[in-house]
């Protein structure tokens, strides 16, 4: 708030983003939470382990289909959903032209392009 | 057998000309473009114009890099299954490396005009100082990571084209050429193949992105992308229904896979002396994949071993000493190939020796796993060196760390995410690239691991499995003129990825050090001519340092691959969603991140030898740590620091009035 100005003045491609950002990361949480100990639970058996008794699903290790298979399609459909239902169309402004330390406005602004004007002969 | 051999070898080398004539004439397009716009972005960063194939297959391809169609499918024939678990995160790359960063960053792209991301890091907190420390990193980080690169595409090419003679022939012919003008190759790691495929490559790679720039690179992104997903989707039904043709008649392909695993133990590498039972007289090669066998008595059953590399006995000599073998461990499995080579129909590689010697054996067990039946479907997995196996529970939430949350932080995907058109690209790129590495990623899992079955023996050579699976199974499915299309994508993944770092570092040099630093008022013709310039000399510079390569290729990726992500993601994040962050703690974070890192691999050099084997306190792989130490260092050196100013707070932080 260094500028003075309100929180609801944010520009809204920077509050859109931070929320999907938030859901991201969560998302990436989630699966940590659900794959990697899934597996170790299931799949770093002791010294007991006998390889003849080892559980399958379609061919798949069943640790491997529960702890990795399973959170993948999900992950994934998930990964549609909110890129679908969720993430939104910011307009993103449009593109500058390269920046030679000439000032450029301000977000939501058209920027101009600051490139040199082409030399004699190129 | 031989002529299936050659055919798919000449379809290799078919292959491989179709290719790269298709990669040049994508540059000639692409250089077209670049007449009729602004030059720079044009040519680092492509006008931000990339729609969504383009989009999404050159972030994909570019990730992909050649590891995961080498050093992937290597490390799922040596561990088994629990590389699923090592590469799981992969189910929330695309939206973690995509969507976390990628609208955010590409708005604040377009308020500044940054064409690179040092160049946003400067705007972001208009500090010259902060974009030279970034170009410094990158440069140093890509570099090393380029001759890597470089290395691995030429030692993939040499293996596409192993069986074609013509290559033999021009390779020998270039060697004696420099020979013969006084230059001294002794010693070249690789030999004269080698060295040929290093000079095909990298002149191909250097020409085509020199000329076209960006849009070459992304186009030949989307050409490579395409090419890697066909390949892993004719592999997966002909590597399951070529194990199903050996299962049981009521078990399918991949159960057979699974439960044949479930009973191996790893095997012993080693070498030993060879004696022929007749002395040779004239020069005699035994190919690499000849196998032996040592009959055994009542009390000790026979005894397999697998030779990886060729063996080369001189006329009159009748033994050679210290030959690498891989010895196979498991009754059933060498049970299994001692009757495929009765049968007529074996599918199993290479021919079995019954009357040579194998003296002064030296075998070496793997550290864990040795005779442990089912260490290739569970974890830690088996591993020749970690006496805790391959992948213990700390290091499976590293890696569900790494994969995501350092990918993030590349900047060469970064740079990527500059590039798109507008939002709605980046929601469809998103989903496109998820189902893209849901359909790459874990059927190359259920390939290689059906792989132990089809081509046993073949830890010795590992990174070697992906195209000699490619020519195997054409063969037996009758269409060797695949095998040049199959062999094509770890080639194709490599090669996505070395433009896209060529350019990273020629544009580094050109737009953050010479334009924004040295000279401002540099015209358009000026640019251009140092963008060719620089992305020349830095590809030839690569080259010449790939002649005589680095010998840990995987481990300098990981090195600067980790190294990037620790220095780069902290910064960007706070950056572009903090008004409060300043170029202070941003700086420091970025110190830290980087020093955490390297300080990991130096200890490494004094506690484990060698800096390739990092110091892992508790197992934790030094990303975990200098991330974190990234992160908290960007918080806490800001607050105690002023804010940041506040126009540079509006301009990118608040919407105009």
């Amino acid at each position: 708030m260094s500028s003075g100005k309100l929180a609801s003045d944010f520009d809204p491609v920077f509050v859109n983003s931070r929320r999907e950002a938030l859901i991201i990361l969560c998302s990436w949480v989630a699966c940590l939470i659900w794959a990697v100990p899934y597996c170790y639970l299931n799949g770093y058996p002791d010294e007991s382990f006998d390889p003849a008794q080892l559980e399958t699903t379609w061919g798949i290790p069943s640790w491997v289909f529960w702890g990795i298979v399973v959170p993948w399609i999900l992950a994934t459909a998930f990964t549609l959903g909110f890129c679908l239902f969720v993430m939104r169309d910011d307009d993103l402004g449009a593109a500058a032209g390269p920046n030679t330390d000439t000032p450029s406005p301000a977000a939501g602004e058209t920027n101009v392009a600051t490139v040199k004007p082409e030399e004699p002969g190129s | 057998m031989y002529l299936f051999a050659q055919s798919g070898s000449n379809a290799a080398l078919v292959t491989f000309l179709i290719y790269t004539l298709a990669v040049f004439g994508l540059a000639a397009l692409s250089n077209r473009l670049l007449k009729s716009k602004s030059f720079l972005s044009e040519y680092f960063l492509g006008s931000r114009s990339l729609g969504v194939w383009a989009f999404a297959l050159t972030f994909a391809a570019t990730s992909a890099s050649g590891g995961s169609f080498t050093g992937f499918p290597s490390k799922i024939y040596s561990h088994g299954w629990i590389l699923a678990l090592w590469i799981g995160s992969y189910m929330v790359v695309p939206i973690c490396t995509m969507g976390f960063l990628g609208k955010r960053l590409n708005q604040i792209a377009r308020i500044s005009g940054s064409i690179t991301v040092p160049d946003v890091l400067r705007d972001r907190f208009n500090s010259r100082n902060f974009g030279l420390l970034a170009v410094l990193l990158i440069v140093f980080f890509m570099s090393f990571n380029l001759i890597a690169q470089f290395k691995a595409g030429s030692l993939i090419l040499k293996t596409l084209l192993a069986d074609v003679e013509v290559f033999h022939g021009v390779s020998r012919g270039l060697f004696g050429s420099i020979t013969a003008v006084g230059g001294s190759l002794e010693g070249l790691p690789g030999g004269p193949e080698y060295l040929l495929c290093l000079l095909t490559f990298g002149i191909a790679v250097i020409i085509y992105t020199t000329y076209g720039g960006f849009h070459a690179v992304v186009w030949t992104d989307v050409m490579q992308g395409i090419v890697m997903v066909i390949g892993v989707l004719i592999m997966l039904p002909l590597a399951i229904s070529l194990v199903a043709s050996q299962a049981p008649a009521d078990t399918g392909g991949l159960q057979h896979a699974t439960e044949s695993m479930a009973k191996m133990t790893p095997p012993r590498k080693g070498s030993a002396t060879l004696t022929l039972d007749t002395v040779p007289t004239e020069d005699l090669h035994l190919p690499g994949g000849s196998w032996f066998a040592i009959a055994g008595d009542s009390d000790q059953p026979t005894r397999l071993f697998r030779l990886p590399e060729t063996a080369d006995f001189p006329a009159g000599q009748g033994s050679l000493t210290k030959v690498k073998l891989v010895e196979i461990t498991t009754p059933f499995e060498i049970e299994r190939i001692l009757s495929a080579f009765e049968s007529e129909t074996s599918t199993i590689p290479g021919a079995l020796y019954r009357n040579v010697q194998l003296s002064a054996l030296e075998m070496n067990s793997y550290a864990y796993g040795a005779d442990k039946p089912g260490t290739y479907v569970t974890g830690p997995g088996p591993d020749v060196r970690n006496a805790v196996g391959f992948l213990p529970l700390s290091l499976a939430f590293s890696f569900f760390f790494m994969w995501a949350i350092s990918g993030t932080g590349q900047p060469s995907s970064m740079v990527r995410l500059m590039a798109f058109r507008d939002s709605k690209t980046l929601r469809r790129s998103i989903m496109t690239v998820a189902v893209y590495y849901g359909v790459i990623y874990f059927p190359l899992i259920l390939i290689f691991c059906c792989g132990r079955l089809i081509l046993p023996g073949m830890d010795g050579e590992s990174d070697r499995i992906m195209p000699a699976m490619a020519v195997h199974l054409t063969q037996f499915a009758g269409v060797s003129w695949l095998a040049g299309l199959l062999v094509a994508a770890p080639f194709a993944a490599v090669m996505s990825t070395v433009d896209s770092f060529l350019l990273m570092i020629s544009s580094a040099l050109v737009r953050d050090v010479y334009q924004r630093n040295i000279n401002p008022d540099a015209g358009e013709k000026t640019l251009k001519r140092l963008s060719y310039l620089f992305t020349l000399l830095v590809g030839s510079a690569a080259m010449l340092g790939a002649i005589w390569p680095p010998q840990f290729l995987q481990d300098i990726i990981v090195y600067t691959g980790s190294g990037l992500a620790a220095a780069f993601l902290a910064p960007v994040v706070f950056a572009i969603y903090w008004p409060r962050a300043n170029s202070q703690g941003c700086i420091g974070g970025m110190l830290a991140g980087f020093g955490a890192h390297l300080t990991m691999y130096l200890a490494g050099k004094f506690i484990n030898g060698s800096f390739f084997t990092p110091w892992r306190p508790y197992h934790i792989d030094p990303i975990l740590i200098g991330l974190t130490i990234s992160f908290v260092s960007v918080y806490l050196i800001t607050l105690l620091t002023p804010p940041p100013p506040a126009e540079l707070v509006r301009k990118y932080f608040y919407r105009s009035v």
